[in-house]
């Protein structure tokens, strides 16, 4: 019963949708009205490689010599193609009305901000490097590198195509460790906020203690961002939501690892703002 | 504190719990965030995909169609809006008629599948009617199989109460058997003891005509005392040799036909009446003149007590190699040893030496054994040349060479009839010769190698390599009866009176088998006796009260038969392993060979 529950976790990682609605930059010179574009946006995917139609149906109101490489934002925030889809949404909007409004550019790439992605084999690069990070906290690498070329492209196929079954046979052994270790020797995250200049925290963190117990999201946070603990007698500052929702501060960092992990194998952890109304 | 109380929390007495609500909490949420994320939206967004899909079908539809119109517009400026429409419905026209000739291909299409259908249908209909038919005939075949069982086993019931009653029959019939088993044996008993009445009474008869004559005798010789008589020596003195070969051949019969020879013989010979003399002790020492084969074929006087020797008086190399074979004649005064030299050596027992008398030759190999005849003046040897020879004494070259062995013959016996001869080989095989024809008369197939042959008249017993002694009817030429034995068999022999059978096997032992009691046997072992080779010969002794066997270690052995012990160990005269041992019919010598050459001469005094 308790490995169905597991299973139905990662299932419902996997398949998670956010509401999105494209609208075209309003600045963007177009031959006609131009309409907007609704779509489900897979959580666990990378927001170039699912906006082909995106770009389709605005291509059919612009000339072609008005269009140059698409760029989304949200709310004045370009949008980082390598962030997962779902560390966008929680990360900027998370506690707005749905559908999620993305303004669409073609002109003024912001290269201060975004990286530029002239095709998917970049995005499949940036994928793969990640996953090699984040074995090689895990198992010092030994698992990635003993995987072959086509276990790699494995992974990278079930991405890319939505196959569920095809990416877990592969990511399945990425996520094995030695029993009487207890887990992995250092578990791969990255804490975001909004309101910081550093991108990111990552550190090394071990998923057990030297007694032997096992670590808490609580324990991490308290280690890498106290801040985002709320003590008894305050009011809460901050949500800290993975994949759009709070888990308990008792949930063990090494099951989050193992379950609440995106492809890329990192968890990928959002500290906002409590939502003042 | 949260952290402290999370960990007590994990730590403490409920952790599967605590375990489950933020794992349960996990899994609410995600539900809940997909109802109001996913679930919500994802109807709606489908269905607008596909109206979207609808529009741009119709958008193409219309611009085609646009398309023809203002194709055709340029060509017709003047023409009313009416002739425009006609095209344009003409055109509508011609693409709906396409359309309704794709929907007929499609709806003759469908009719065909629904005719294949259709008939698949009829086949498997005709399918299902047929195996409805033959569950018929499966279910019928079912009941009337039941029926079958049922009969069958009214059968069985009904063979049952038969065999009951059967076995109950049989049960009766095997008292009755038992009873009647019983009286026979009764019978059978009362039998043997008016036999055994008979027997007795014939015995006290002879026994009273033995006295008579004995009585008579007395009588006349002290007639022949009272008488005087002039001796003459001279005569005697001149021609000593022929004069001493007559004597000894008159010896002989007398001791074959005692009252006889002494009528028959001149009275003044000193040497006749040292011979009666002897047959007076032998009477003394209280043989008992019995059975009526004996009477038969072996000579009176021979049933003594034997003496068992415990002195050498002579010692020799009697050949000149290895001595195989040793065996005195009826006489007692006459003796043959066979070799490997292949020569049979004839020696007279004179004042306790042997005295050589004489040479055999005419063997090409070794001789394995000697047989005296009765009479004492034939001798039959088995040699490893394949052959039996038969010599009579007096000429050294032999009279009879029986050849059909195809290996080496272990043993030759006389049966009781005297005209026929009995051998074992090595070949696995025991045949039977006439001698006067002279030809083997009978094969008999032993199945195994034959280390020593007895017989009487109406059968033989075999001694064999493989552990068993074989019982053959001599003139069905059958096995009767297999007896096993505890090693290799390397001899056999048998009493006198044919009631015993000695084995000498290669355990070690010797055994004596009683041939009338079930076989019931006796054991004969002894600390250092060790049989010297495949073919150490064991006796009995001529009264049947001992047997006797020469060991490897050079001693002869003695045991008494009625005692089961050992009775003497005769050592220190031999240097190597004893082949064989004789002993003489008056009970007087044993004389053993060895395979070093040695012949000893033992007596008891």
């Amino acid at each position: 019963k308790r490995m169905a529950d597991d299973k139905d976790v990662l299932r419902d990682v996997w398949y998670g949708r956010i509401p999105t609605c494209f609208t075209l930059y309003q600045d963007e010179i177009t031959e006609r009205e131009a309409e907007p574009y609704y779509l489900l946006l897979p959580r666990v995917s990378y927001i170039t490689l699912v906006t082909d139609k995106v770009k389709k149906h605005f291509q059919k109101v612009m000339k072609q010599e008005d269009m140059e490489e698409m760029w989304f934002e949200y709310e004045g925030t370009p949008l980082k193609w390598h962030y997962p889809i779902g560390l966008l949404f929680d990360l900027h909007a998370s506690n707005v009305a749905l559908p999620w409004s993305i303004t669409v550019h073609f002109k003024n790439f912001p290269e201060r901000d975004l990286l530029h992605c002239p095709s998917n084999s970049l995005i499949e690069a940036h994928f793969m490097s990640t996953i090699k990070e984040a074995d090689t906290l895990k198992h010092k690498g030994q698992v990635i590198n003993d995987m072959q070329k086509k276990d790699h492209k494995q992974l990278w196929m079930g991405l890319q195509n939505d196959k569920f079954d095809q990416f877990w046979a592969m990511n399945r052994k990425l996520m094995e460790y030695p029993t009487e270790e207890g887990g992995f020797r250092y578990i791969p995250f990255r804490i975001y906020q909004t309101m910081s200049d550093r991108p990111f925290i990552q550190k090394l963190f071990r998923p057990v203690t030297a007694e032997g117990q096992s670590h808490t999201l609580g324990d991490l946070l308290k280690e890498v961002f106290p801040a985002a603990i709320t003590n008894d007698d305050d009011q809460k500052k901050y949500q800290v939501v993975i994949h759009g929702i709070e888990p308990m501060l008792e949930t063990p960092v090494q099951w989050l690892s193992e379950h609440l992990s995106y492809p890329d194998n990192f968890l990928h952890i959002s500290v906002i703002p409590t939502p003042t109304d | 504190m949260m952290a402290d109380a999370r960990r007590a929390h994990s730590a403490g007495s409920a952790p599967k719990r605590a375990a489950d609500s933020w794992k349960r909490h996990i899994a609410r949420q995600l539900k809940q965030r997909d109802l109001a994320q996913k679930i919500m939206f994802q109807d709606v967004i489908r269905s607008y995909m596909v109206l979207l899909e609808k529009f741009k079908q119709k958008d193409q539809i219309t611009r085609r169609l646009l398309g023809s119109a203002e194709r055709c517009l340029p060509d017709s400026v003047s023409k009313n809006s009416s002739e425009m429409a006609v095209v344009q419905h003409e055109d509508q026209v011609t693409y709906l008629q396409k359309i309704g000739r794709e929907l007929a291909y499609e709806v003759v299409d469908l009719q065909k599948s629904v005719r294949i259908k259709d008939s698949s249908l009829v086949g498997q209909r005709g399918r299902m009617s047929e195996l409805k038919r033959r569950l018929g005939a499966v279910e019928s075949e079912c009941r009337s199989l039941r029926a079958r069982v049922a009969e069958v086993q009214e059968g069985n019931r009904a063979l049952k109460r038969e065999y009951d009653s059967l076995l109950e029959q049989h049960r009766r019939m095997d008292e009755t058997y038992r009873r009647e088993e019983v009286r026979g044996s009764e019978l059978l008993e009362d039998l043997i003891k008016g036999k055994e009445l008979a027997a007795e009474s014939m015995n006290s008869k002879n026994e009273r005509r033995v006295q008579a004559r004995a009585a008579t005798l007395k009588k006349e010789l002290e007639t022949a005392v009272k008488k005087k008589v002039n001796i003459d020596i001279g005569s005697g003195n001149t021609q000593p040799t022929k004069r001493g070969a007559l004597k000894e051949e008159v010896e002989e019969k007398a001791e074959k036909r005692p009252t006889r020879s002494f009528r028959s013989a001149s009275a003044t010979s000193p040497r006749i009446l040292e011979s009666i003399k002897e047959l007076f002790e032998m009477r003394k020492r209280g043989s008992s003149v019995s059975s009526l084969e004996e009477d038969l074929c072996v000579p009176v006087g021979v049933c003594v007590v034997a003496r068992v020797p415990a002195k050498a008086l002579h010692v020799l190399d009697a050949h000149e190699l290895g001595i195989n074979a040793v065996k005195f004649s009826s006489s007692s005064k006459l003796l043959a040893t066979g070799g490997t030299d292949r020569v049979i050596k004839v020696w007279d027992i004179k004042a306790g030496r042997m005295h050589s008398r004489g040479t055999l030759g005419g063997s090409n190999e070794g001789i394995t054994s000697i047989e005296f005849d009765p009479t004492g003046t034939k001798i039959l040897a088995a040699s490893y040349d394949n052959s039996a020879l038969f010599w009579k004494l007096d000429d050294c070259v032999p009279k009879l060479t029986l050849t059909g062995h195809s290996r080496k013959v272990t043993a030759a016996k006389f049966k009781c009839s005297l005209r026929q001869v009995v051998t074992g080989s090595a070949d696995r095989t025991v045949k039977i010769w006439d001698l006067h024809r002279p030809a083997c008369i009978r094969t008999i197939d032993v199945s195994s190698y034959c280390s020593d042959v007895v017989c009487s008249e109406y059968f033989i017993v075999s001694g064999h390599y493989d552990k068993k002694i074989r019982f053959w009817d001599s003139r069905a030429s059958s096995c009767t009866q297999e007896v096993p034995a505890q090693g290799k068999v390397t001899s056999l022999d048998i009493s006198l009176d044919h009631r015993q059978l000695l084995t000498c096997s290669r355990d070690e032992s010797l055994q004596v088998m009683d041939l009338r009691m079930n076989n019931a046997r006796m054991s004969f072992r002894a600390d250092g006796f060790k049989c010297g080779s495949d073919s150490t010969k064991a006796i009995f002794s001529p009264d049947g009260s001992y047997v006797t066997a020469g060991s490897a270690d050079g001693a002869v052995y003695i045991w008494n038969v009625n005692s089961g012990h050992l009775e003497t160990c005769l050592s220190d005269m031999h240097c190597s392993s004893i082949n064989a041992v004789s002993w003489s019919l008056s009970g007087e010598f044993v004389v053993s060979v060895d395979k070093s050459r040695r012949a000893v001469l033992w007596s008891d005094i």
